[in-house]
């Protein structure tokens, strides 16, 4: 397990249990989802009006991708040839802990003593909060959701929505605490007031901080640029005031050329949010230029590898390809069941369930290859064709081969292959089945408790079943 | 073993192919190169095209014939939604003749008082509704950032159709991209309370488009 990563994801099955049961965070998810998906499907259908189609989109998409990882090693050799021509520095780190020390060193040498900042999910798998507050600096989060998530001393629970587990009452419970001022009753309607309240504070913030830090969506090679994309404006915010800029970004980011860009950026916001554009999409390069008024007197690059360069020429390879639009858990029924914390680390959902045991271990992510329904939701919304439920089942193949599942799970399966290569007994034993669980149903045609896995009927009630197997339906139906 | 030859080490080794330097030589070329992905079909009128996407984003338009209607615009925009007659604008727009509509413009970068903001753009995109500006100091960032309001100037013979188009025009008409290139489309919004779209989160509440050269 690397360095400085701090994951829960072993808990899976004891947090997955909580989560089910808190109603607030039920509620809120249950409102998010139709909208998550409904706006996703109404951005890809405008495509059509527009005679694009996007499936070619996304293979396109999915080219630019390709194209970079492909090469990887002569891409950043470029862009860090070109970043650094337009006056910007380029640092390197291998893990979390190292993207935590370069940043505090930064901030140190430079007197900084508040950071503002733009959503960064290498942030929060460095916990770089937590190190900046160690050595006294404070880290301000600027989106709104990020920041309602700081103010509950919580992590993000959605790469786009971070505080989608938020009812409007937590969210003014933590503001009045925060802002000083007494609790109200809120409502739908009060939200452009509370929206207006963050304003005003974080404005503050953006006016004094010395240093900015910000993610990047995408590297461009051919401008040595970062391309920040954002509805709220923050990223401009801190891209543009504080007189430092530290962008921290995975070593899989790069897009070969601002071509290549306007094509993802075409799959990206209309994936995330059902926006044909967001509302500020920023390329930055370098650093402020002669006679500039505004702009970073220094500007930071670091790329991050924690776990990322040994996916290359592995099948895992094309989890990399990932543009972090959050489709594939807007659209997973186990995400929507649960919410984001339960999975325990830095990233949920499908995207999660494979990252998270690549970044962190196996080992150390067991249940999460096992999060998922086989539907393929994930797989056919992804905008790049990541292969999710594949590479689920690969991690699960790969569980099987290091022996990491239970003892009783394996010998089942090995019991089961043993079995299956033996039709005839197959075929007498699975009948007996059929009958058995035709016999416990009642009168209903319902099995209420299923006395073999009682767990499985804790919740609900299991479907009667005819009493004949497939192969007898089968026959029945060829002799007819 | 610096943390760059370590990771450099480990992408090589994934990436597994020898052969830098033509690798490198065959990338660099293809920068020269750029290919376009899918185009949209956008028609022939980019100006309605243009108008219709930047509207449904909430931008507000005006269209104006000729450059000396900006202020008479921009003073019955103000005074339409009960906002002060004074602004700053970026240093660009400072031969306007602004005080002859009874304004008070200063150009200069926008400070956190200041009410509206008035910019050019160095373009503007049909497909999404969208203005490209570019900073420098003539057109400092923080003008279209800052205040609450922001107006923006657009030519209408600077609409282009798409992203690809205005990198084209950059390339020709630039070489090198300045600082910061922002594409704007309509004001800043934020859904982050119970999926609630509020609009002005951290940049301006409201943006206003002065079409320029084409009659209203």
């Amino acid at each position: 397990m690397a360095a400085g990563i701090r994951s829960q994801a072993m808990h899976f099955q004891a947090r997955a249990g909580q989560q089910v049961r808190n109603l607030g965070l039920q509620r809120a998810l249950q409102k998010a989802k139709p909208l998550f998906v409904g706006k996703r499907a109404k951005g890809i259908a405008s495509l059509v009006e527009d005679g694009l189609d996007f499936g070619l989109l996304r293979s396109t998409g999915k080219n630019a991708r390709n194209r970079n990882l492909e090469d990887l090693d002569v891409w950043l050799d470029i862009f860090e040839e070109r970043a650094t021509a337009t006056g910007a520095e380029v640092l390197w780190a291998r893990d979390g802990e190292e993207v935590s020390r370069l940043v505090v060193d930064i901030a140190q040498r430079h007197g900084v003593t508040k950071a503002v900042k733009s959503k960064s999910m290498l942030s929060e798998e460095a916990q770089l909060n937590e190190a900046l507050a160690a050595a006294g600096i404070r880290p301000v989060e600027t989106d709104l959701g990020e920041y309602i998530v700081q103010l509950a001393g919580e992590a993000p629970s959605h790469i786009i929505a971070p505080a989608v587990h938020k009812t409007i009452g937590e969210v003014e419970a933590l503001f009045a605490k925060e802002h000083g001022r007494p609790l109200e009753a809120r409502t739908s309607a009060d939200i452009p007031a509370m929206a207006q309240e963050a304003r005003a504070v974080l404005r503050q913030h953006f006016l004094s901080a010395e240093m900015g830090i910000s993610g990047a969506n995408f590297l461009i090679a051919e401008t040595g640029s970062a391309a920040l994309v954002t509805n709220e404006g923050n990223g401009r915010m801190v891209t543009t005031l504080p007189r430092i800029h530290v962008v921290i970004t995975g070593i899989e980011k790069i897009v070969p050329t601002l071509d290549e860009f306007a094509t993802l950026m075409r799959l990206l916001p209309r994936s995330a949010t059902g926006q044909s554009i967001s509302n500020y999409v920023s390329l930055l390069t370098g650093t402020k230029r002669e006679g500039d008024h505004d702009g970073p007197e220094k500007t930071i690059f670091i790329l991050v590898d924690n776990g990322r360069a040994n996916l290359l020429g592995t099948p895992y390879e094309e989890m990399l390809r990932c543009i972090r639009c959050g489709a594939c858990m807007n659209h997973c029924p186990v995400y929507f069941s649960l919410g984001g914390h339960a999975y325990g680390w830095v990233y949920p959902g499908p995207m999660g369930s494979v990252l998270t045991p690549l970044f962190t271990g196996i080992e150390n992510a067991l249940d999460l290859p096992h999060a998922s329904t086989g539907c393929n939701q994930c797989g056919a919304v992804c905008p790049v064709e990541i292969p999710l439920p594949e590479l689920m089942h690969r991690l699960r193949e790969e569980q099987n081969e290091r022996g990491l599942r239970p003892c009783s799970e394996r010998l089942a399966l090995k019991a089961w292959a043993w079995l299956a290569g033996k039709p005839t007994l197959y075929r007498w034993l699975t009948r007996r089945a059929a009958r058995y669980l035709s016999w416990l149903a009642d009168d209903s045609g319902r099995i209420r408790v299923f006395g073999l896995a009682p767990a499985w009927t804790a919740g609900r009630d299991l479907p009667v079943s005819s009493g004949r197997t497939f192969h007898e339906l089968y026959s029945a139906r060829k002799k007819a | 073993m610096s943390a760059k030859d370590d990771i450099l080490g480990r992408v090589r080794r994934g990436v597994g192919k020898d052969d830098f330097a033509a690798r490198k030589a065959a990338a660099l070329a293809s920068l020269t190169l750029p290919q376009r992905g899918p185009q949209p079909v956008l028609g022939a009128d980019l100006v309605g095209r243009f108008r219709a996407k930047a509207e449904y984003l909430s931008s507000t338009i005006a269209a104006v014939a000729t450059p000396a209607e900006v202020p008479a615009a921009v003073a019955a925009y103000l005074t339409a939604n009960g906002l002060p007659a004074e602004a700053v604008a970026t240093p660009e727009l400072g031969r306007i003749d602004w005080a002859a509509s009874g304004l008070r413009v200063e150009p200069r970068p926008a400070v956190n008082a200041d009410k509206t903001g008035i910019s050019g753009c160095f373009c503007a995109i049909a497909e999404t509704g969208t203005l490209m500006l570019l900073s420098g100091p003539d057109s400092p960032a923080t003008v279209s950032l800052l205040p609450e309001t922001h107006i923006a100037l657009v030519d209408v013979s600077r609409i282009v159709g798409t992203m690809e188009d205005a990198f084209g025009l950059l390339r020709t008409e630039h070489g090198s991209l300045p600082r910061a290139v922002n594409f704007i489309s309509g004001p800043s919004r934020t859904g982050d309370i119970e999926q609630t779209i509020v609009l002005g989160a951290h940049g301006p509440c409201r943006v206003h488009l002065i079409l320029i050269g084409e009659a209203s």
